[in-house]
């Protein structure tokens, strides 16, 4: 029984983290706007370390989960607005967009996994584009006009309650997604899962050949991956934002955001994703304020020169000096 | 009427796809040497317009001009980001050279942004038209069209007819091999990115000649996404293949436009990119070696 808790001990600074930053928002005025912003970024971040850090593929398209579930929730909420449902609105919305973002996955999963490192990258970019110009172009759910629904949100739950859900529960959801992940990491890294994932990692051939269902593993990892970032696109754009604008929700940006946060706090570790989520979005914020307008000049090579410098990211360091001292257990 | 239309649309379509089969052979000739995707293709495509843009517009230099300029331009910016940054990210994994040809994409636009603004520019260069049974034709686009079919040829010869290029091939083939045999591997490496580059910002000589409008710092991606889809029919690897490919492409984006027009309530143009991008995936799905790639 006790070795089962002490594998749960990394998320311990994982949470100490979270609740850090949810009390920071709480307590000090004018702080929750950042606070919610550093919780999408780890967010994600962690959502897409489930796959990337995990297989090592480069899904480039991976914002097309985010848009898919960004869609589910505004489909949940406009057809449902009238039904006197309450906040079952919001589950309905959560779900669709959970359902949506998982099914394109296994879809996507179940062909472009046969494909490998750069073939697999273009792949996802082309069904993230192919899906965007499919909306735009057949005029499926607004076509490129997209779904505005701020008024349906209005009239289901009272403007104040909208105004509230948008506010403040859509962050605080984004919050409990991150917690949810980082205990799904977890759960995957230090079982089956996580044992044949890296063994896939480090050598897919030979994976195959002792014996690990190495597809299975990668779908698993990829829907698990797809379904958070589902979550995240229905909370922190649908119902935040109450908008959906297809050049928005499946701007390959976010998808370069992922990866950077992933990649900066080190691709396949537990706190690298909290890590990264936090200074990138830090730094992003800092200099839309010191520097307006020169954010991406001064980022891009800074990526460059991190790429080149230390590819491992932060917490790929900080884990190799914690090795053999009484901090492991709490870092992964 | 349709069929005139149709026949006008492929006649344009036949020479836009000579320009993007141009503006793809860079992405192929690095994909089949160094295995990196250059995700930041389409902003060197902008430096291209931008090197035209800025000779015709203040020198006064028409733009057939710019092409060698572009080149020395592409080369200069294709050797200074390779010593740089790629040499080191060759053995690598994707994740690493994928972000960083991206964040070099970014910084690229950027750069512009900041030094020439984000406005929409074009130019003017009148020297005519030709009538075509089916249309009608600005010589600008013939010169284009003329322009990239040479350079696909002097491609051609570089690559299969002298000494470096038969170098470039075997690392194609094999690196480890070609090492062994005593080819220069590291230089190969350097010049087929160099040459890659070079190439890409000079198809943005040709596109502006195409489309003189419309030149501004992101105009870029778009011709990222086209590019990824042209490369991967023409097999990834293989720049000439990249080139018919791009013929086709070109034929095919212009065709269907045609058709889709057609159809009520629906948005012609984005169906049309949908349709490249489905392409794209049943091809690396069916045929990853590219339509005329060897199986």
């Amino acid at each position: 029984m006790k070795l089962k808790i002490v594998k749960y001990y990394p998320l311990i600074p994982v949470y100490a983290a979270y609740l850090i930053l949810f009390l920071i928002g709480c307590t000090m005025p004018g702080m929750w706007q950042m606070v919610a912003l550093l919780a999408f970024y780890c967010a994600i971040g962690q959502a897409f370390n489930i796959f990337l850090g995990m297989t090592g593929y480069v899904d480039f398209g991976y914002v097309a989960f985010m848009a898919l579930g960004t869609y589910g929730m505004a489909l949940g909420i406009t057809a449902f607005y009238q039904s006197g449902l309450g906040i079952g609105i919001i589950f309905i919305g959560l779900l669709l967009g959970v359902v949506m973002a998982a099914l394109l996955s296994l879809a996507v999963g179940a062909v472009a996994l046969r494909l490998r490192g750069a073939y697999f990258a273009i792949a996802t970019i082309g069904v993230n584009e192919g899906f965007r110009y499919l909306i735009e172009g057949a005029k499926i759910w607004g076509g490129s006009e997209g779904m505005i629904f701020s008024g349906e949100l209005k009239e289901a739950f009272g403007v104040e309650m909208a105004s509230r859900l948008s506010t403040l529960w859509a962050d605080v959801a984004v919050f409990i997604i991150a917690a949810v992940a980082a205990f799904v990491t977890i759960h995957y890294m230090r079982g089956k899962i996580g044992y044949a994932l890296t063994a896939l990692r480090e050598d897919e051939d030979a994976a195959k050949v002792m014996g690990i269902n190495v597809t299975r593993y990668k779908i698993i990892a990829f829907i698990t991956s797809a379904s958070f970032a589902g979550l995240i696109g229905a909370m922190a754009w649908a119902l935040k934002l109450t908008y959906v604008f297809p050049p928005d929700v499946f701007e390959i940006h976010y998808t370069i955001e992922c990866i950077i946060v992933v990649l900066l706090g080190g691709a396949g570790t537990l706190l690298g994703p909290v890590v990264g989520g936090l200074i990138y979005a830090l730094s992003k914020y800092w200099l839309a304020v010191v520097a307006p307008g020169f954010q991406l000049l001064i980022f891009a090579p800074i990526i460059i020169a991190i790429i080149v410098a230390f590819p491992e990211g932060i917490m790929g360091l900080v884990k190799r000096r914690a090795k053999g001292t009484g901090w492991e257990r709490y870092i992964i | 009427m349709i069929w005139q239309v149709l026949a006008g649309n492929l006649t344009h379509g036949l020479v836009l796809g000579a320009v993007y089969g141009v503006a793809t052979m860079g992405l192929s000739l690095i994909f089949g040497v160094l295995r990196v995707v250059n995700v930041g293709h389409g902003p060197f495509i902008m430096v291209g317009a931008f090197v035209t843009l800025t000779m015709f517009a203040a020198f006064g230099i028409a733009p057939p001009a710019a092409i060698p300029a572009a080149l020395v331009v592409g080369m200069a910016l294709g050797f200074a980001f390779f010593y740089v940054v790629m040499r080191r990210l060759i053995k690598a994994p994707e994740l690493a050279s994928l972000l960083a040809t991206f964040a070099m994409g970014i910084l690229l636009e950027e750069i512009v942004k900041h030094t020439l603004g984000t406005e929409f520019r074009g130019y003017v260069w009148d020297v005519g038209k030709i009538t075509l049974p089916m249309t009608v034709m600005p010589m600008t686009k013939v010169y284009a069209f003329i322009g990239s079919i040479i350079v696909a040829v002097a491609l051609y010869l570089w690559f299969n007819k002298t000494r470096m290029g038969t170098a470039v091939r075997t690392v194609v083939e094999d690196s480890e091999g070609a090492r062994v045999c005593g080819v220069n591997v590291g230089w190969s490496y350097a010049l087929s990115f160099a040459i890659g580059i070079g190439l890409t910002v000079m198809s943005g000589v040709f596109l502006t000649m195409f489309i003189p409008v419309g030149i501004n710092p992101y105009m870029g991606g778009a011709y990222t996404l086209k590019a990824f889809v042209i490369a991967v029919l023409g097999g990834l690897t293989s720049p000439y293949g990249a080139f018919f490919a791009g013929l086709i492409f070109g034929l095919v984006e212009n065709g269907s436009y045609v058709f889709f027009a057609l159809i009520p309530g629906v948005e012609p143009f984005a169906l049309t990119r949908f349709i490249t991008f489905a392409i794209l995936l049943i091809i690396l799905l069916v045929r990853p070696t590219g339509l005329l790639g060897r199986k």
